[in-house]
């Protein structure tokens, strides 16, 4: 009782940070927090999922977890992720953001190894040990960065100031920056070159985690790649870090449609489509102006709908005790409802219409036609449908294969309301991408400008 | 000084790869706590109080005794003497470190800035270089650590070519949050030691699909 008290507490006072940010666009001063159209916007975001991730956290603890020191634990730990993630959001400086993904490093780790097996115990090794070589990598941009940013005897690194001054800064410098910062932080956006950690990360996590991890901590990797990338955006190396961010882009998608035939599980499979979307957004970015729109759009639907498919998960892993695919069929009949729900997040993250998602990736497709990208459209187009067929032959065995022998109807845990969260964030998909709100078009328009 | 003190952690980084045993590693790191704490003392002796603190701190408690007194628990945890795994000859291993210092040098000529000190930024970069390469040819996560730690020194080194001072409140939470992930770390390297039977990189491939 304690620990949803605690949890409903933090839900609200989230929500209600984000209110006030909202209320104080650009008005709060303060040394090292900012609060900025694009972090509200995901701030905001991040409160929105937190309602039904916090809600599902409580079915996750009462069925796998019988500790109640464990449960205390988790909640603890959840908690520290959010704050952190809010943290790299606002923050206005890029070390106070890398000191925010740090903690997000230490915070996910603990979370991954969690329900203490042989595997969580591997993918979190794995993931401290490669997420702190990858946020050394990145303090090496810092510092690359901090050469001509020093006034007076303090190095300053706030973004504000480096935008104003950007076009003194020595290009050469930058693009190190750059290169160090995409390379290190990648580890938290999912893609190349440090992806394979996250992906482990991600097999191994229980469900509430990967739906913030494969999410807002995403989001908190991308606001930390874009303040660098709105700083040289204003430079002649540009069109350098597009040609940087789409090598990224095309890479991911690459090994994504590749390394999918491996998956065997359907945690996986969904951290592999996380960083399929990821990939696109950084593709959207390269595109520059024409792509920018795209790329936020594709983050923010990516957000709800990935949240709702790990949510889906859990559901999943409660009737059939297993996430392994093997292990699952006949979906359809066992869950009905759950079933259907899912298909409907299948479609939305593999942008099928009417899926929202469709709106942002067709925005994509039409941004690389614009800029005359032909080729690069037409690989585009192949990997996906490569992808789409993938995802698609694997949750079919959920949905309509044979149920496994090793499959006990007794044992299965199905509550007929748990999927009616994921339906929420499935609707606001195709609310946002298709019946925008004012509010919401509004927030987007203002963040972009960071970008022009 | 300051060019003696930097030659010897130069030499300090063929050392590392002429070494074997743990326990040699481990006292590669002290000398190269204290290697930065004479270079940082010396290059940075006019700044503020609080920013000498910082240093002394960062080099000679954490890096010179705090971590390598954790390392050595590690080590007799579980039981590590020598480890010689690595995926390359030494010899061949000298010649490539020897490389990587020549290739940081041709690199500060390229970036020569009025900025930046070119004395410290090629033994930075050769130390960063140095350290990615000590990981990619062991196995033994333990050496992984290391190697970790080692471009961490480099990163210091390199915060000192670029000679921007960040705020007092900001050095610390950088160095409490370098020194937690370490400690972190050298957990989950015992949990490791526990839960399989060596502590290599070979055991770990279980997750894998």
């Amino acid at each position: 009782m304690l620990n949803v008290s605690i949890g409903f507490i933090y839900g609200i006072s989230h929500i209600l940070l984000s209110i006030y940010a909202y209320q104080h666009i650009n008005s709060v001063d303060s040394v090292y927090f900012k609060f900025d159209s694009l972090s509200v916007l995901l701030n905001g975001l991040l409160s929105l999922i937190l309602i039904p991730v916090l809600f599902h956290t409580r079915y996750y603890l009462n069925r796998h977890v019988p500790d109640r020191k464990m449960k205390g634990r988790f909640l603890s730990l959840m908690i520290v992720l959010s704050t952190a993630i809010s943290g790299v959001y606002f923050s206005d400086n890029f070390l106070i953001i890398w000191v925010c993904l740090e903690i997000t490093t230490i915070a996910v780790t603990f979370l991954i190894f969690h329900e203490r097996y042989t595997d969580a115990l591997e993918a979190a090794w794995k993931y401290l040990f490669i997420s702190s070589f990858g946020i050394t990598i990145a303090f090496l941009g810092i510092l690359f960065l901090s050469v001509q940013s020093s006034s007076g005897l303090e190095a300053s690194l706030s973004f504000s100031y480096l935008q104003s001054v950007a076009t003194h800064l020595d290009p050469v410098f930058l693009k190190i920056a750059f290169l160090l910062l995409v390379t290190g932080y990648s580890i938290k956006l999912n893609l190349f070159p440090l992806y394979a950690a996250t992906i482990d990360a991600k097999t191994a996590a229980p469900f509430p985690v990967n739906a913030i991890a494969s999410t807002a901590l995403i989001n908190g990797g991308f606001v930390a790649v874009i303040r660098i990338y709105s700083v040289i955006t204003k430079t002649g190396a540009a069109s350098w870090a597009q040609h940087v961010l789409m090598i990224v882009g095309v890479l991911s998608l690459l090994i994504v449609s590749f390394q999918l035939f491996r998956v065997k599980r359907f945690k996986r499979m969904l951290a592999f489509s996380s960083m399929e979307h990821m990939a696109l957004i950084a593709i959207a970015l390269s595109l520059g102006k024409a792509g920018y729109y795209a790329a936020l759009l594709h983050l923010v639907l990516h957000t709800l709908a990935k949240t709702g498919m790990f949510l889906n998960f859990g559901e999943i892993r409660a009737c059939f005790q297993s996430g392994w695919i093997k292990d699952t069929g006949n979906y359809m009949k066992i869950n009905g409802f759950s079933a259907l729900i899912y298909l409907a997040g299948l479609l939305t993250i593999t942008a099928i219409p009417p899926s929202g998602m469709f709106m942002s990736e067709f925005l994509l497709f039409k941004a690389l036609l614009y800029t005359g990208n032909y080729i690069l459209f037409a690989a585009i187009l192949i990997l996906l449908t490569i992808i789409i067929y993938v995802l698609f032959k694997l949750s079919m065995q959920l949905l309509y294969g044979q149920a496994p022998d090793s499959f006990n109807p007794e044992k299965a845990i199905i509550n007929r309301y748990e999927p009616v969260s994921q339906l929420v964030l499935f609707g606001l998909v195709f609310y946002l991408a298709y019946f925008p709100p004012a509010l919401f078009t509004g927030l987007m328009n203002a963040a972009l400008q960071i970008l022009n | 000084m300051i060019l003696v003190c930097l030659i010897i952690f130069a030499v300090s980084m063929m050392y590392l790869f002429l070494a074997e045993r743990i326990s040699k590693y481990i006292n590669l790191l002290i000398v190269q706590g204290i290697l930065l704490f004479i270079v940082a003392f010396i290059n940075l002796i006019e700044i503020n109080t609080l920013g000498l603190i910082m240093i002394l701190l960062e080099t000679l408690l954490v890096k010179a005794i705090i971590i390598p007194r954790f390392l050595n628990k590690l080590r007799r945890t579980n039981n590590l003497k020598r480890l010689d795994e690595s995926k390359i000859p030494t010899f061949y291993s000298i010649i490539i470190m020897t490389i990587i210092i020549i290739i940081s040098f041709i690199a500060g000529y390229f970036v020569k800035n009025q900025f930046i000190q070119l004395k410290f930024f090629t033994v930075a970069i050769s130390t960063v270089m140095g350290g990615i390469f000590f990981i990619i040819i062991h196995k033994n996560i333990f050496n992984h650590i290391v190697g970790f730690l080692i471009i961490e020194n480099g990163a210091f080194l390199l915060s000192l070519a670029v000679g921007g001072e960040f705020p007092f409140l900001v050095s610390l939470a950088v160095l409490i949050d370098l020194l937690i992930a370490v400690l972190i770390i050298g957990v989950f390297v015992n949990k490791i030691g526990d839960t399989f039977e060596e502590l290599s990189i070979t055991s770990l491939t279980h997750i894998k699909d």
